[in-house]
């Protein structure tokens, strides 16, 4: 019994001591949608992709994972539903290699046997196009390449769910097309993906709607055509003005 | 080994110091009289219950300390005050006062609970040394696991390792470059603290030494003797602390 919505949030509030970081959020993603999130430094963006996948835990509200239900202040994991997750920061396992890194989860958390999390994990690495790094160590590569390697180790679960806290926004402005296009890749394919970013190109490529936040709540959300052609609130106005012309 | 040669060198200038009547009598431990020999014997056969009872205690303190230290990483408030409670209650006891509560005091609780248990010289010491270090291997553990980004946990958890997995392939083996020397040196720490062993009559090294010494009235002689002894015991670890801490410092990898 499918869900129409791969994500249900209601009401979703979280403080940390008494700051409101999030404030009553409602948002649906249905499957195979593609929502881009971006506003202000601080706006929420990353507490909110981290409360989906439970990474934070919160305060009031309601998620519900392809209708599975989690509830605040719990260990939310649904087992059965794995969400990916990319980070700014890469999060490599430094002392492993490339394949270690891709087999981990396959082997230690889905109990694929070595053969067939080595077969996975070569398959992925091809789709990132870096099937020659298999044997590197995280840090004899580039910065795109990092990256590239934690979405294809994200991708070693098969999720059913891409979430992404600004992929690009650690990188040398050369690499962050090779990290999109991988992304724009996996969009195509039909994964249900949220993007938090402030590439405006790649948005209006990939993106079913755009989500605008500032200070914790969902502020404006849009097709892309019409998020860039004729932004509602003033706030977004000026945020698109700062990102699209500096 | 160049630095253990010098030592020597110091040692043997010392006692060509001695003169008839003089201050020193190396005789005691004469290698080349029967007495002499017997009694170098004597001492020397200490070197075994040390080390012994100095790599047991290490074993266990190395074992103890990571229970105790984890719980300060979780999100418990119990478990970190548990960790806590710990690490400042067995810290702040000096290590005499500890070996004679477990000598004398723990057989006394063991046996209103109905365990006749009989803690001999050997295991007191143990589990004394074993205990009172484990609240240092414990602080080591916790800022070697500390030292590693949360953002490795995440991304463990990201990909549905669980506690265990995620301490066993992700934290531990980075964190164990971290944490190895520091546990290392702290076996020295065990080694020369063993010595209060001997005020229980458990017979290492010091225990032996006194004993030469009641009966043959040599003290200068027969405690420099025991002091070279534990240099040499010491200085041994030191070059292995020394060897680990290259091997793994090569192996250095960034921290992303
Ligand atoms: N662990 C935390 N402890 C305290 N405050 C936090 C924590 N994480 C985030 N915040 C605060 O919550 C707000 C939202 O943060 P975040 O979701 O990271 O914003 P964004 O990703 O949009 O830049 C920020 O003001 C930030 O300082
Ligand atoms: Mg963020």
């Amino acid at each position: 019994m499918e869900n129409t919505f791969a994500v249900e949030i209601e009401g979703l509030t979280k403080s940390f001591k008494d700051f409101k970081a999030l404030d009553t959020i409602d948002l649906n993603i249905k499957h195979g949608e593609k929502v881009v999130i971006c506003g202000p430094s601080g706006s929420g963006k990353s507490t909110l992709i981290r409360c989906i996948n439970g990474l934070e835990d919160f305060d009031e509200g309601k998620i519900s994972i392809s209708g599975n239900t989690q509830n605040p202040k719990k260990e939310s994991y649904v087992s059965d539903f794995h969400i990916g997750m990319v980070f700014q920061q890469f999060n490599l396992f430094p002392h492993l290699s490339v394949i270690e890194n891709l087999k981990l989860g396959p082997m230690k958390s889905l109990g694929l046997s070595e053969k067939d999390a080595e077969t996975r994990a070569r398959g992925l690495l091809e789709r990132v196009k870096i099937p020659e790094q298999a044997l590197k160590k995280p840090n004899q590569l580039s910065g795109g390449q990092q990256q590239r390697v934690a979405i294809a180790r994200a991708l070693c679960m098969e999720p059913k769910l891409m979430l992404f806290d600004e992929p690009t926004s650690a990188l040398d402005p050369e690499m962050i097309s090779e990290v999109l296009e991988v992304i724009v890749d996996l969009a195509r394919e039909g994964m249900t993906m949220v993007v938090v970013t402030h590439e405006m190109g790649f948005a209006k490529k990939v993106a079913d709607r755009i989500i605008f936040m500032d200070g914790g709540s969902i502020v404006e959300q849009n097709s892309p055509g019409m998020f860039f052609k004729n932004p509602q609130t003033a706030r977004c106005k000026k945020f698109l003005n700062q990102i699209l012309h500096h | 080994m160049f630095r253990i040669l010098i030592l020597f060198l110091i040692f043997f200038t010392l006692s060509s110091c001695s003169s008839p009547e003089g201050t020193w009598g190396w005789y005691v431990i004469d290698p080349s009289t029967k007495a002499g020999w017997t009694n170098i014997k004597f001492l020397v056969g200490g070197f075994y219950s040390t080390i012994l009872l100095s790599i047991i205690a290490a074993f266990l303190s190395i074992f103890i300390g990571l229970v105790v230290a984890l719980p300060a990483m979780s999100d418990n408030k119990l478990l970190q005050l548990f960790n806590r409670v710990y690490v400042e209650f067995i810290r702040s006891i000096p290590l005499l006062p500890m070996l004679f509560w477990v000598f004398y005091g723990l057989p006394v609780i063991l046996k209103s609970m109905g365990i006749n248990a009989n803690i001999d010289a050997f295991w007191g010491a143990i589990i004394t040394l074993a205990i009172s270090d484990s609240a240092f291997t414990a602080e080591i553990y916790r800022a070697g696991i500390q030292s590693i980004s949360k953002g490795q946990t995440e991304a463990a958890k990201t990909i549905g390792l669980n506690y265990y997995q995620t301490m066993r392939y992700v934290i531990m083996p980075q964190a164990l470059r971290r944490i190895l020397p520091p546990l290392a040196n702290q076996f020295i720490y065990i080694v020369k603290m063993s010595a209060f062993a001997s005020v229980i009559g458990m017979q290492e090294l010091t225990r032996r030494a006194n004993e030469i010494v009641v009966t043959e009235y040599r003290p200068l002689e027969i405690y420099t003797l025991l002091i070279f002894e534990y240099l040499i015991l010491v200085l041994l670890i030191s070059f292995g602390v020394r060897y680990l801490e290259k091997k793994l410092g090569s192996n250095e990898s960034a921290n992303s």
